[in-house]
């Protein structure tokens, strides 16, 4: 029986949803039917029995001195070691910042197939086909994976999550062997508690120049406060200096798929919209009718934003408190 | 210590992508503007301004149809010293592996102290090619770097991770991928245009490098235009009309409160 390795990533002490994503296609994607689903928890047992909650076969624990900070070569080496040992022939990895990190190491490692950013799995004959945006999102190419083991990162909020299933996963726990690791993480400083990364919000509020400044950018995060939402930006209002590159969305930014994706002042452009396209919902809230956004946007408001947001924000409140 | 960069030349972003009809797996090239890769001039500017203070070449490296030489020209008008562009069908119609296997052959044969490259291609955007070429050239790698450290024998790169920053330090050589705000790329002099035009720019195939059977790991079988996102409902009226109108939109359409 083919078997597929999943890399389980934490982050603050639980196991992020990416990896829940990839277990979940793992679980229900048609090609992946009848096949071991071995979780691989690197360098921390503490999420241990909270992966064991999600239906894989079974679970793997590597730690050691080596593998207490992330390192894509110590980690691509351990995911490598167990694919090889499970015979595994796929990888799956959320296509996180770390995910992407180990990937293409782990794919040259094991002289196998790379997919990275996927957006559909479909099965084709005993291998893959997936489907990764390319060009900035204005094309989808279909890809075969020709070679095995098959690396694949997978775009965050686009598989379901697989829920809690009955029964516990046994978990066997080893200390790694003595690696090579050259490139070692000398310091980590966390953003600011309760700050939520644009990339794995399933809910993003998003500003631009029509914002008008840092003191605009308060109004959205109160929304996004009141929604749990994550606050992202376009390249003008980054590059105006109101708020921090690490927002930014798009092309030059960062690759977004949140549920749903709140446009404030924002027209639109097509660097932007590589970067939230494939948002399951959008609304635009623009004064500008003919503002590109408003033709992509699913529920494209005319207004002021100074106006619209507080308001919306307000009543939002309102809805949750009562 | 010379810096080995990795470049390519893409379309430029705002031009419209088409899949050709004929062949399902390419694009039509025709009235496309080309560029340099926008990462690859950050790579490039970093390697110059390192060499430029601490000696050494910078060497660029591409794989890419014999068209792709402007790309390779505005890096050696921006300083680079002398370029490899891989020409052959096989590489350049190959995936990001077996890319990245070509170019560190290429590599390999230079020597560097330090390999960049862009944080991705623009075109077929996967961020992977530092850790692929890490892989194959048995150097340590770094994704993203906004700050590059030269410290003797090692660097150090701060690099964000969704929110956090890292900063991590490896012994050098190392591969080394570029983010914007690592630096602002400079603008190529007329005279450095000039120049560059007798600069050495050697056009390779794989199997100059040794590499006679090329076996791609995956293949491209389609390019599609993903469905257009249909036009969806447009409101106007006075602020409070339109937080209703949102609201009931939110609950009965989208279904999320
Ligand atoms: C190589 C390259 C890469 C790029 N990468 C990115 C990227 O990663 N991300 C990105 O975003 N852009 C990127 N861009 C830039 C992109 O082309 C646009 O310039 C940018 O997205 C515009 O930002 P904006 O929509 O905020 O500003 P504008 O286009 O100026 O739009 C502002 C909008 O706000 C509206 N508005 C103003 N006031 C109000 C108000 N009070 N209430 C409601 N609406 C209001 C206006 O009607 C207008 O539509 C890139 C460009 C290039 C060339
Ligand atoms: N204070 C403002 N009030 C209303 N609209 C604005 C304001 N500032 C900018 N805009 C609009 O935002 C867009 C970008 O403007 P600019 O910042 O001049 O490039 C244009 O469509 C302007 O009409």
């Amino acid at each position: 029986m083919a078997s597929i390795v999943i890399w389980a990533e934490t982050r603050n002490g639980s196991i992020r949803k990416s990896t829940l994503e990839c277990i979940g296609a793992a679980r229900t994607l048609e090609p992946f039917q009848g096949c071991e689903r071995v979780g691989v928890l690197i360098g921390d047992a503490a999420c241990a029995d909270e992966l064991s909650r999600y239906g894989l076969t079974s679970i793997r624990v590597v730690t050691g001195e080596q593998l207490r900070r992330f390192s894509s070569e110590g980690y691509a080496g351990v995911l490598a070691e167990i694919t090889r040992e499970v015979k595994g022939d796929i990888v799956l990895l959320g296509a996180t910042a770390l995910g992407r990190d180990i990937a293409g190491r782990l794919a040259a490692r094991l002289d196998g197939s790379l997919g990275t950013d996927i957006i559909a799995i479909h099965p084709d004959g005993d291998g893959l086909l997936i489907d990764r945006p390319v060009y900035s999102g204005k094309l989808t190419a279909r890809v075969k994976l020709v070679r095995k083991p098959a690396v694949l990162t997978l775009r965050p909020n686009t598989f379901p999550a697989a829920e809690a299933a009955s029964g516990q996963t046994p978990v066997t726990q080893a200390d790694a062997v003595t690696m090579t690791i050259r490139a070692t993480v000398t310091q980590a400083l966390e953003a600011a508690r309760g700050v939520l990364d644009v990339t794995e919000a399933s809910i993003v509020v998003s500003g631009g120049r029509g914002v008008g400044g840092a003191e605009g950018f308060k109004i959205l995060e109160s929304l996004a406060d009141t929604l749990g939402a994550a606050v992202g930006a376009s390249r003008a209002a980054v590059d105006s200096g109101w708020i921090t590159y690490s927002h930014q969305v798009g092309q030059t930014g960062k690759v977004v798929s949140p549920v749903l994706y709140i446009a404030c002042g924002i027209s639109g452009a097509i660097q932007h919209f590589a970067g939230m396209g494939s948002a399951k919902f959008i609304i635009a809230i623009n004064k500008d009718p003919d503002a590109p956004i408003m033709k992509k946007a699913d529920f494209a408001i005319v207004g002021d934003l100074f106006k619209v947001v507080p308001v919306l924000a307000e009543e939002l409140r309102k809805l949750r408190t009562s | 210590m010379d810096i080995a960069v990795v470049i390519k030349q893409t379309p430029d972003t705002e031009a419209r992508i088409v899949p050709d009809s004929g062949n399902t797996k390419q694009i039509v090239s025709d009235g496309i503007n080309f560029i340099l890769n926008p990462y690859d001039e950050f790579a490039l500017e970093e390697a110059l301004t390192i060499t430029e203070s601490s000696g050494g070449e910078v060497i660029c490296f591409a794989i890419g149809p014999e068209s792709s030489e402007p790309a390779m020209r505005t890096a050696l008008a921006m300083g680079a010293a002398r370029g490899i562009l891989i020409t052959d069908p096989g590489a350049v119609d190959a995936d990001i592996v077996t890319q990245g296997k070509i170019l560190a052959a290429a590599i390999r044969t230079v020597n560097p102290g330090l390999v960049l490259c862009g944080r991705e291609w623009i075109d077929v955007q996967e961020d992977a090619l530092a850790a692929i070429l890490g892989e194959f050239l048995d150097m340590p790698h770094v994704m993203n770097a906004a700050r590059i450290t030269l410290n003797g024998s090692q660097v150090t790169v701060n690099r964000e991770v969704e929110g956090a920053t890292f900063e991590i330090t490896s012994p050098l050589p190392a591969v080394v991928s570029c983010q914007k705000g690592l630096n602002e790329p400079r603008y190529p002099t007329l005279i450095a245009i000039r120049k560059s035009k007798s600069k050495e720019l050697k056009m390779m195939s794989s199997a100059d490098l040794g590499l006679t059977s090329i076996v791609p790991a995956s293949q491209i079988v389609a390019l599609e235009a993903p469905p257009p996102r249909a036009q969806g409902k447009l409101v106007t009226g006075e602020t409070d009309q339109l937080v209703a109108q949102s609201l009931r939109w939110l609950s009965d359409e989208a279904k999320l409160i």
